[in-house]
């Protein structure tokens, strides 16, 4: 990897100035093998993309937000939102700890103490902790008051009992942020609290889930008279819930900020690829409407994007506003998805290379973006926060 | 010197004037009425009587517009006295103060024999139509130009067919005057639609939790409660949309204003349908209003070609992409 030279944090200078350097780095960085628009025999190891993670931290790509004494350049959304930009148009790897960075910094910073904030936070950042986030259950889905996670004090710490799944990345993270439960299960949102766990503890078991991508990203973790230590406490016994779903509604609104340009960028790489060849070009003729209409849900996407970064650096609430994002990518890009994956199954036989490395990504995004209407909060919740808590519809007269 | 300006008094004020609009008996009457409160001229220039300000200022005024029903060409009357500001100040200043209706032939050029889609083009006196070379001419409404009434979707402001018999003559505008009217016309639209499609929501949402059905509101079925909740998302993405058409970065302005246009065009009435479905029977009838803000919105829609749009969007589309990290692609001969 070629060296690197970290942007100046500080004032922001023009507008565009930060996303220009973010793409020269990223131009220089971002190598064939860790290209998501290539199908290669041999794409980049964990360990390649960890190191490259780390690097675009040191570059300013990372932790942009985060305050200076614990690993971050100390700016604002706006430069946030700027370098976001040039990440979404690039081909590039999801971050392997965006839990870390997007999940578990944003609770810590919110209810962790002096400690806690000064050891896990610039770990977080320099990859030598990955975090993965131990909130849903087999029975607590969306449907987070439900879980059964049980955490009871003992002379020698919490004692942990009990099952979560969907963990993304359980398998290569070195913490866990659970959410666990330390009254009755009838308290639904009382009684939860926040754990950094080490996931070395004794009587963890991660076992895989192969998901229907064929990644092996999932897991389920179990855990069984875990001990964890008092000083792992994030927050009070009672604050999990208030902390976790304060959390959950900026990260429906905020995390990944660079989606709307990396769908842009996708759309960008199929017309780039169709125009590689006369047959594939006639294909996507066809589909010209279709396609018109996904660049307009682009730049619809960027709207509740934007607007919502205005909000927030005007220092207003997200609350349950952050439903809107996430239902609107979702399944936007699923519609992108879909149309995509219909061009790309039309194509002849004997593609040229670019079509082949076409057809090989869109499969997969159209794979994996049927979780994208599942995860962080289904659809059908996402619709039954909007009619309660923002158009107020009464259930009763 | 309009600095400390909000546009959300305006949308206040234009909400009052757009209410007794709807009492007044006359188009002559209305223009009066929204003139007097300094609404016909806010984004024409000062010395022609106007206020001199962005379209971010004119949209608030539009959705009050929109929610109201109102029954006035004012997207015309607005875009006309700012596009003539420069070559007819006289002229913009009579549109700018109500006294003079003016409209504008959205439909067809002069290349061909008749010409549609003048909202009001009955009641003015003067219609801007487009040139086939991309320019325009506002041609006064006599002698070889007559508007004759057509059938009308949209039943508040009725539609006039423009029928040219011989040479005319009229304010020239060029080519550069005439991209940034209909620029303009996309952004008014949108907030018209949007203001509209808020009112739809409105009245359903508030109907649903009205109505009782099988010994419960209509609003606990979460059936209703989700087509509701979707509504809301397709608002709140139209305005998101409108916001950021007015505050993006010069290199993507057109493009986000396209999506803001487009997505209200498709969406809005969408929303209309919905709340008419959410009304059952009486969705159906002429006694809802809801009809009255769908044939606005679609007529808005067709005014501005928003199907013909996507379809050049398409093309424009297919045609390439700059996208650097897609450069090494090289196109088929």
């Amino acid at each position: 990897m070629t060296s690197v030279s970290p942007l100046e944090a500080g004032t922001p200078g023009q507008t565009g100035a930060y996303a220009a350097q973010a793409y020269q780095w990223l131009k220089q960085n971002l190598n064939d093998r860790l290209r998501t628009d290539r199908c290669l025999d041999q794409p980049a190891s964990l360990e390649e993309k960890i190191r490259f993670e780390a690097a675009q931290h040191r570059a300013g790509l990372a932790g942009i937000t985060w305050p200076k004494e614990y690993g971050g350049h100390g700016l604002t959304l706006r430069e946030h939102l700027e370098a976001n930009r040039e990440i979404g148009r690039a081909p590039m790897p999801n971050a392997i700890n965006s839990i870390g960075k997007e999940l578990a910094g944003p609770i810590i910073m919110a209810v962790g103490n002096e400690r806690q904030k000064s050891t896990y936070l610039p770990a977080i950042l320099s990859m030598e902790n990955i975090w993965c986030q131990g909130f849903s259950e087999p029975g607590a889905g969306s449907d987070l008051a439900a879980l059964r996670t049980k955490a009871e004090r003992t002379a020698d710490g919490w004692r942990i009992n009990g099952q979560k799944i969907w963990t993304s990345g359980a398998s290569k993270s070195s913490r866990c942020m659970l959410l666990a439960r330390t009254g009755a299960r009838e308290d639904r949102h009382k009684g939860l609290v926040l754990f950094a766990v080490p996931m070395s503890s004794p009587g963890i078991t991660v076992r895989e889930i192969q998901s229907i991508d064929g990644d092996r990203s999932f897991c389920e973790v179990f855990f069984n008279d875990v001990i964890v230590d008092e000083a792992e406490m994030l927050g009070a016994p009672d604050e999990g819930w208030a902390a976790a779903s304060r959390v959950l509604s900026i990260e429906r609104a905020t995390n990944r900020m660079y989606r709307a340009w990396r769908f842009e960028s996708e759309l960008d790489h199929l017309i780039a690829a169709c125009r590689s060849d006369n047959a594939a070009f006639a294909i996507m003729k066809g589909y010209r409407r279709e396609l018109a209409q996904c660049r307009v849900e682009v730049e619809l996407i960027k709207g509740h994007v934007e607007t919502l970064v205005d909000d927030l650096l005007a220092g207003q609430q997200i609350g349950p506003r952050g439903s809107f994002p996430k239902l609107y990518w979702s399944e936007s890009h699923q519609r992108f998805a879909q149309i995509a994956y219909e061009i790309v199954s039309r194509f002849p036989p004997g593609a040229n290379q670019a079509l082949k490395d076409l057809r090989a990504r869109m499969e997969g995004i159209y794979l994996s973006s049927r979780a994208e209407t599942i995860y962080a909060g289904t659809t059908e919740i996402q619709l039954d926060i909007i009619a309660k808590r923002i158009l107020n519809l009464k259930k009763a007269a | 010197m309009f600095d400390d300006l909000d546009p959300q008094e305006f949308e206040d004020t234009a909400r009052t004037v757009i209410e007794s609009c709807a009492q007044a008996p006359s188009a002559a009457e209305r223009g009066k009425l929204l003139a007097e409160a300094g609404l016909l001229g806010v984004i024409a220039p000062e010395d022609v009587g106007g206020l001199g300000l962005s379209t971010r200022f004119a949209a608030p005024i539009l959705r009050a517009a929109g929610e109201g029903c109102l029954a006035y060409p004012l997207i015309e009357t607005l875009l006309l006295s700012k596009a003539l500001a420069d070559t007819d100040a006289e002229l913009a200043a009579r549109i700018c103060s109500g006294e003079t209706v003016a409209t504008i032939a959205w439909l067809g050029t002069d290349a061909g024999a008749d010409l549609g889609g003048a909202p009001m083009g009955c009641q003015a006196e003067h219609v801007l139509i487009f040139s086939a070379d991309g320019t325009a001419v506002l041609a006064p409404i006599a002698n070889a130009v007559r508007a004759v009434e057509t059938h009308s979707f949209d039943i508040d402001v009725p539609e006039a067919e423009i029928h040219v018999s011989g040479a005319f003559k009229g304010v020239e505008l060029d080519l550069a005057t005439v991209e940034k009217l209909r620029s303009d016309a996309r952004m008014l639209r949108a907030a018209f639609i949007h203001g509209a499609a808020a009112n739809c929501l409105k009245m359903a949402s508030d109907y649903a939790q009205d109505r009782e059905q099988f010994g419960k509101l209509l609003s606990a079925n979460q059936a209703l409660r989700h087509r509701l909740s979707r509504d809301a998302l397709v608002l709140e993405t139209m305005r998101n949309a409108i916001i950021r058409a007015q505050s993006v970065r010069d290199d993507d302005v057109e493009m986000a204003r396209n999506a803001a246009w487009l997505c209200s065009a498709q969406s809005g009435p969408a929303i209309a349908e919905s709340a008419i479905q959410v009304f059952g029977g009486m969705g159906f009838t002429w006694e809802v209003p809801l009809h009255r803000h769908l044939r606005q919105m679609r007529a808005q829609a067709r005014y501005g070609g928003a199907a013909l749009e996507l379809d050049q969007l398409g093309d424009a589309i297919i045609a390439g992409t700059a996208n650097p990290w897609y450069a090494e692609i090289a196109d088929a001969a």
